[in-house]
């Protein structure tokens, strides 16, 4: 009997706890955060913006960097004015290094904080966590970051260099300088796949070839093996692809050896997670890189990018990356876009940027390609040097995304949505 | 009773499903997605409340199923919604292929006798393999049908949740599919919570107490893990479906040390053994979660670690339980004290004992030439007995003389070295425990064994169970077995909750609930004043009746009472048997008794 | 295989076993000898690199950066321990849920304190040539570091007053109190003691790894593994679980492919639970 009677009270308060839970709730979803709603169309409101990156977890060795770069854009936006006399206000999430949190986000940009256009995502997981959503709700995304190329998506624009205009540069060059044979390591993941190929592909246009080319775990902290194979291999030239807070060991590790005097290294990816400071200045001296932009660019607008940043965040701030500047040109096509299109609506802007909008970078002009909604950018060859940064050794101006110009057109076809894969 | 209870719990589940479906349509659609999230790593969660909480596997393997639903959704999402313009099938294809994966992998850790930790690390190895082997398929190569498995990537182009309509598919908005989820979780929820009461979640729950009296009371262990590690892992394979229908998305990510961790975190917050736990511990952390990365601070995970911190060291039950306990303090009508506890023995001296259901014959007990190694130490090197049916017999002797090595090998505990076992005409060598409680053995172990949280009742009912596999037959059995027992009062409390000598009664009541015909008791009286070994050697008699009786004791004035035959062991043999009065008379037993002659001169 | 071929696989196949027993012998202290599963670990390994970092950059000469670092993160052990742990005894799933909390909060009080972005120190020594191979002679300090800290673990549990306690409260936890052993001290030193080795595997990983707040996630999943494979022994089965993990993972990474290698450990690990379900060390006469 008194079990019984125990059950039935114990039954009485799970409800009242669940009750009480809906109610709490219910409560948090009232105050979260307290944004205005419907600001959309009010004639000096100021604009609402989203961005959505990693500031906590594994990948803020990128997302700090590049969630500074934004807001010193929206503020740099400002002011010059603003967006057809609007002020923008930004509204960011943290997403904690974990996808679902992008698809969450991503939905509370679009719906709740009916936002004009939505920047962000790091890694590619976390771009087709965003895509989807984005799409659905029919809010302009761009993807700012370097990435593996090939995504073709109406409502998505992409500013990050693509493997085919990075190697483009890096390639030939390698392969002038050090000679013909190259060794690969490269990330075991979608990046590191796609850029091989295109390693594979302007080796041989250029007379060289690839020994061998090997993909590494992406939580692979130990290279003593490849390290190992690549000396097995003799190449004249090892080309790093690697990505990710764990790859850099192999770094630390490939100068522990001493292999970094004899032989030399190039990479597309060094330096975008500030790896040139894992090394000591005198182990770094001479690794290549190829990156649209290099901090010790000498153009006007690098200039005035370079003192504005180091006013905001103080003049220790380590070496600004590719990824922040590629965050930066993002807001600021979108704004010339805006502007041109006197408008923020979405199709308005896309027109606009189709159209062909460029604007002067820290990277120097970046233009979109509008049948691709890739952008036509300078890729830069740099070398690292005794202070732990880059010198630009090579500037190879106009790099058009060969790939993407080649399979995606979407002024002819505005339906396509897909992902080519070379 | 039972069926009360299923009525009530179907009851609270129709309204939590009206609640929940009206609020789902209710919100707005960035929060309905949201709350969607959450309801669904909230049936993750439960799926190992229910593996661990109840079934007391800690497998970090779930975030490894919910991955594998996830992915199962994904494909055959991909491959076939085209053609049959629904995903429901993609939604049962991600529980069965997650189940069947668990059962591989449950079979392959269950029979193989892992112990509890070492579940934690092969799961949690099991995981971190599919991570390493999921963030590998970069390569176009890899693929089923149309769908690229992309690496690290992931799978992308998730159908959402589609259900067939008479003009093509009915795609589910952000509020319909929380609605989905709701019901769907609703419904697994009311489903556990029913199987938790019937006699498939009784045995669990006792495997999950008391591995090795389960076994002894004739329940195959290993079969009931695997099952609920099944169950579990279809759960979680559902959740991992919905979850890629949710994000439409999935990526190795699911297969990460982070994402195994944090449903032991969200049921560790929520609170272990509560099916509601479940669902608050996952609004709580996610919700925290998601309010922080919306603050902009850095300090989003300084705030998350201290508060669970916060939660382990104030709350060490978990929300859900310190909550409920809270609130029956302060809303439940005092309740009467319970009568005051009658120690009562049992009225074994009359001879009624409960009647016995079945009809199974008492056997004969044989031991022939039983050798039992440990490392390098001989135990029992060659010890033969053989034991006529409806008798009593005692095994003395001193200590390491290799009668409780004799006793364990005639239970089962471990196999022989060398020699066989026999039960009627039965050669029993080679079963397990459990087989051999099946076939008729009741054993009851010099330690106290018994599921102290589950209640007296349930205790013995378990016992019951495993003869008349009728929830019905054995709730009678246990009733009159309580009656027996004058335990008819306390049936409802905690067995743990009992007193001492209780417990020893209790222990022979679970013996009796079995219907034995070879009883096995390990020093009976261990801890017992004369009153009560008087009375355990008058029910030992009445066990006899039905039963053959084999008893290990080395209390002398016991067996002396008792006046049945005896074999004493000595380093390993038999020595002497005989009635009690002949071996009192033989010299050499009384000189190793009390140690008067040196052993080697005995042996001599 | 040519000769230098097989040195410089050889000295690639004992670094690999050393880095295992460097990472993973303050967790079998601390699970070993207390059953607390600490889920910090990583994040002890990672206080330890960035201790380095900060003592190098002080000026400090890398060895005796490496040592203090090591002490430091005993001395962090000991607090932890004071703080939070002392709570929590017997209740194994509430330890796993506090170190949880307590390594989110380390990772984010190093990315605070340090910058979001990798570090490094150089690695100490030079390389040598062997043959067509260079090799660097940092991995005789590893090899020698993992001998060094199995020898320190084994004068401390067998030659200090310390050690007998703290052995006898593991094996009789119910007798430790009856000859007066002060279980609360015990407790503390050995938490202190487990973390101080967690901070020496991390000084040790600082010059060949990159130092980033993230980085004990990427050790942890190993660690452990090598733990529980090694089973009951703190000292016996961690070395020989690591011997034969370590061996495993690096020649299959070298004949075949990193990926290969991980996965083989991994699987390697499962089989051997599923044959040995109390560990390599559980049916062992001598347990340390």
């Amino acid at each position: 009997m008194s079990s019984a009677l125990t059950l039935r009270h114990r039954r009485r308060c799970t409800a009242i706890v669940a009750v009480g839970l809906l109610a709490l709730l219910t409560a948090c979803g009232g105050s979260g955060s307290g944004g205005t709603t419907g600001g959309g169309s009010g004639s000096s409101e100021p604009i609402k913006v989203g961005s959505i990156l990693d500031e906590t977890g594994p990948l803020n060795i990128y997302g700090k960097a590049m969630s500074d770069a934004t807001k010193l854009a929206i503020s740099d936006i400002n002011a010059k004015g603003g967006v057809n006399g609007r002020m923008l206000q930004l509204v960011s999430y943290d997403a904690q290094s974990d996808n679902a949190k992008y698809t969450q986000y991503a939905t509370t940009l679009a719906q709740k904080d009916k936002v004009a256009v939505v920047m962000g995502g790091i890694t590619s997981a976390s771009r087709e966590a965003i895509r989807p959503v984005l799409d659905r709700t029919k809010t302009l995304y761009f993807y700012n970051e370097q990435y593996e190329g090939g995504v073709c998506d109406e409502n998505t624009f992409l500013t990050g260099v693509v493997p085919s205009q990075q190697l483009a540069a890096l390639v030939p060059y390698a392969m002038n300088k050090y000679g013909k044979k190259v060794y690969v390591v490269a990330a075991d993941y979608n990046y590191g796949r796609i850029s091989t190929q295109w390693v594979e592909k302007y080796a041989s246009e250029n007379g060289g070839s690839v020994v061998t080319s090997e993909f590494i775990p992406l939580e692979s902290t130990d290279f003593r093996s490849v390290i190992n194979n690549l000396q097995a291999g003799r190449p004249d030239v090892v080309m790093s692809l690697l990505v990710g807070g764990n790859h850099i060991a192999f770094y630390r590790q490939y100068s522990s050896t001493g292999l970094i005097k004899t032989l030399p290294l190039v990479s597309a990816t060094f330096g975008l997670g500030n790896e040139q400071v894992v090394l000591s200045p005198a182990e770094d001296k001479g690794i290549v890189i190829a990156t649209p932009y290099i901090q010790s660019l000498d153009n006007p607008e690098n200039k005035r990018f370079v003192a504005l940043w180091h006013k905001q965040y103080g003049d220790n701030y380590p070496y600004i990356t590719d990824s922040a500047v590629t965050a930066w040109n993002g807001w600021h096509l979108w704004a010339a876009a805006a502007n041109a299109a006197k408008s923020v609506d979405r199709a308005a802007v896309t027109k606009a940027l189709e159209a062909g909008i460029s604007i002067d970078a820290p990277s120097g002009k970046v233009t979109m390609d509008g049948k691709s909604h890739h952008v036509i950018q300078n890729v830069s060859i740099g070398e690292t040097n005794s202070t732990q940064g880059f010198t630009v050794l090579d500037t190879k101006a106009d790099v058009p995304p060969a790939f993407e110009q080649e399979v995606c057109d979407l002024v002819a076809n505005p339906a396509t949505n897909k992902q080519f894969t070379p | 009773m039972t069926q009360r209870r299923t009525r009530s719990e179907l009851g609270v589940g129709a309204l939590l499903l009206i609640l929940g479906v009206a609020l789902s349509t209710a919100v707005p659609d960035y929060r309905a997605q949201e709350w969607a999230l959450w309801v669904i790593y909230g049936l993750l969660a439960l799926s190992f409340t229910f593996v661990w909480g109840h079934a007391g596997i800690f497998s970090f393997g779930q975030a490894a199923f919910f991955g594998i639903g996830g992915y199962a959704y994904g494909i055959t999402g991909i491959d076939l919604s085209g053609r049959t313009n629904e995903t429901l099938t993609a939604l049962v294809a991600a529980a069965c292929v997650a189940a069947i994966v668990a059962a591989a992998l449950g079979y392959f850790i269950f029979y193989g006798n892992v112990g509890d930790v070492y579940v934690a690390i092969i799961t949690l190895a099991v995981t971190l393999v599919l991570l390493t082997v999921m963030s590998s398929t970069a390569d176009p190569k890899y693929h089923v049908g149309a769908a690229a498995l992309g690496g690290y990537n992931g799978l992308v182009g998730v159908p959402p949740l589609m259900l067939p309509g008479a003009d093509g598919p009915v795609l589910l908005g952000s509020n319909a599919l929380l609605a989905g989820c709701v019901i769907l979780a609703v419904a697994v929820a009311v489903l556990l919570s029913i199987l938790r009461r019937r006699p498939f979640g009784r045995i669990v729950a006792g495997v999950r107490e008391n591995e090795l009296r389960t076994s002894l009371l004739g329940y195959d262990v290993r079969r009931y893990k695997l099952a609920s590690f099944v169950i579990g892992g279809a759960v979680a394979g559902l959740a991992g479906g919905l979850y890629a229908a949710w994000g439409l998305f999935i990526n190795p990510a699911v297969f990460g040390l982070q994402q195994a961790a944090l449903v032991a975190i969200w049921v560790l917050v929520g609170g272990r053994d509560s099916i509601l736990g479940a669902f608050v511990g996952v609004a709580f952390v996610q919700g925290l979660s998601s309010t922080l990365g919306g603050s902009g601070g850095s300090a989003t995970p300084i705030v998350l670690g201290a508060v669970l911190i916060a939660v382990v060291l104030v709350l060490p039950r978990g929300m859900v339980p310190s909550a409920t306990a809270l609130l029956r303090r302060f809303l439940a009508p005092p309740r009467s004290s319970p009568e005051p506890a009658t120690a009562a023995a049992p009225d074994a001296l009359r001879p009624e004992m409960p009647t016995r259901a079945n009809t199974m014959a008492p056997q004969s007990i044989e031991a022939v030439d039983l050798h039992k190694t440990f490392g390098g130490v001989q135990a029992l090197r060659g010890a033969s007995l053989s034991l006529p049916a409806q008798s009593v017999h005692c095994l003395i002797g001193p200590n390491g003389a290799g009668k409780s090595t004799c006793f364990n090998l005639l239970a089962g505990r471990y196999g022989p070295t060398k020699g066989r076992v026999r039960m009627g005409t039965t050669d029993i060598t080679r079963l397990r425990p459990d087989q051999r409680a099946r076939l008729g053995m009741g054993i009851k172990l010099q330690v106290p064994s018994f599921y102290a949280t589950l209640t007296a009742y349930e205790n013995v009912w378990l016992a019951g169970y495993v003869r008349h596999r009728d929830a019905r037959a054995a709730g009678e059995r246990a009733h009159a077995v309580l009656a027996w027992l004058g335990l008819t009062a306390r049936a409802g409390e905690d067995a743990g909750s009992l007193s001492h000598g209780e417990h020893q009664w209790l222990e022979i009541g679970m013996v009796v609930a079995g219907e034995p015909v070879v009883v096995l008791l390990d020093e009976p009286t261990a801890g017992m004043g004369r009153e009560e070994t008087l009375r355990t050697v008058d029910l030992i008699r009445a066990l006899a009746v039905d039963a053959t009786v084999v008893v290990v004791e080395h209390d002398m004035e016991f067996v002396r009472v008792l006046d049945a035959p005896v074999t004493m062991f000595h380093e390993g043999r038999v020595f002497a048997s005989g009635s009690i009065s002949e071996l009192r008379a033989d010299e050499q037993v009384l000189d190793i008794y009390l140690g008067r002659t040196s052993t080697a001169d005995v042996a001599g | 295989m040519h000769g230098d071929q097989l040195v410089n696989f050889a000295a690639s196949l004992l670094t690999s076993v050393a880095l295992l027993v460097v990472i993973s012998l303050g967790l079998a202290v601390i699970f070993g000898m207390m059953g607390v599963i600490n889920l910090a670990h990583g994040e002890f390994l990672m206080l330890g690199a960035f201790f380095t970092l900060s003592g190098v950059r002080a000026g400090l000469n890398v060895w005796l950066a490496m040592i203090a670092a090591a002490l430091a993160v005993g001395l962090v052990g000991l607090a932890v321990e004071r703080l939070l742990i002392q709570f929590l005894y017997g209740r194994l799933a509430a330890t796993m849920l506090a170190t949880w909390g307590l390594s989110l909060i380390l990772v984010q009080v190093v990315v605070l304190a340090y910058g979001p972005a990798t570090q490094g120190i150089p690695t100490p020594l030079g390389a040598v040539r062997v043959g067509r191979y260079s090799l660097s002679e940092y991995n005789l300090v590893l090899i020698g570091a993992a001998l060094l800290l199995l020898a320190v673990v084994f004068l401390v549990f067998t030659r200090t007053r310390y050690g007998t306690m703290a052995r006898a409260a593991t094996q009789l936890p119910d007798m430790a109190g009856a000859v007066g052993i002060n279980a609360r001290r015990v407790n503390m030193l050995t938490f202190g003691f487990g973390a101080a080795l967690a901070g020496a595997g991390g000084a040790l990983l600082a010059p060949v790894a990159g130092v980033v707040p993230s980085m004990g996630q990427a050790y942890v999943g190993r660690a452990f593994m090598t733990v529980v494979v090694g089973g009951p022994g703190v000292l016996t089965g961690t070395a020989t679980a690591a011997g034969l993990l370590g061996s495993v993972d690096s020649l299959v990474s070298n004949v075949f492919s990193s990926f290969l290698g991980t996965a083989s450990l991994l699987l390697v690990a499962i089989v051997l639970l599923r044959l040995l379900p109390t560990g390599i060390s559980g049916r062992w006469r001598r347990q340390l």
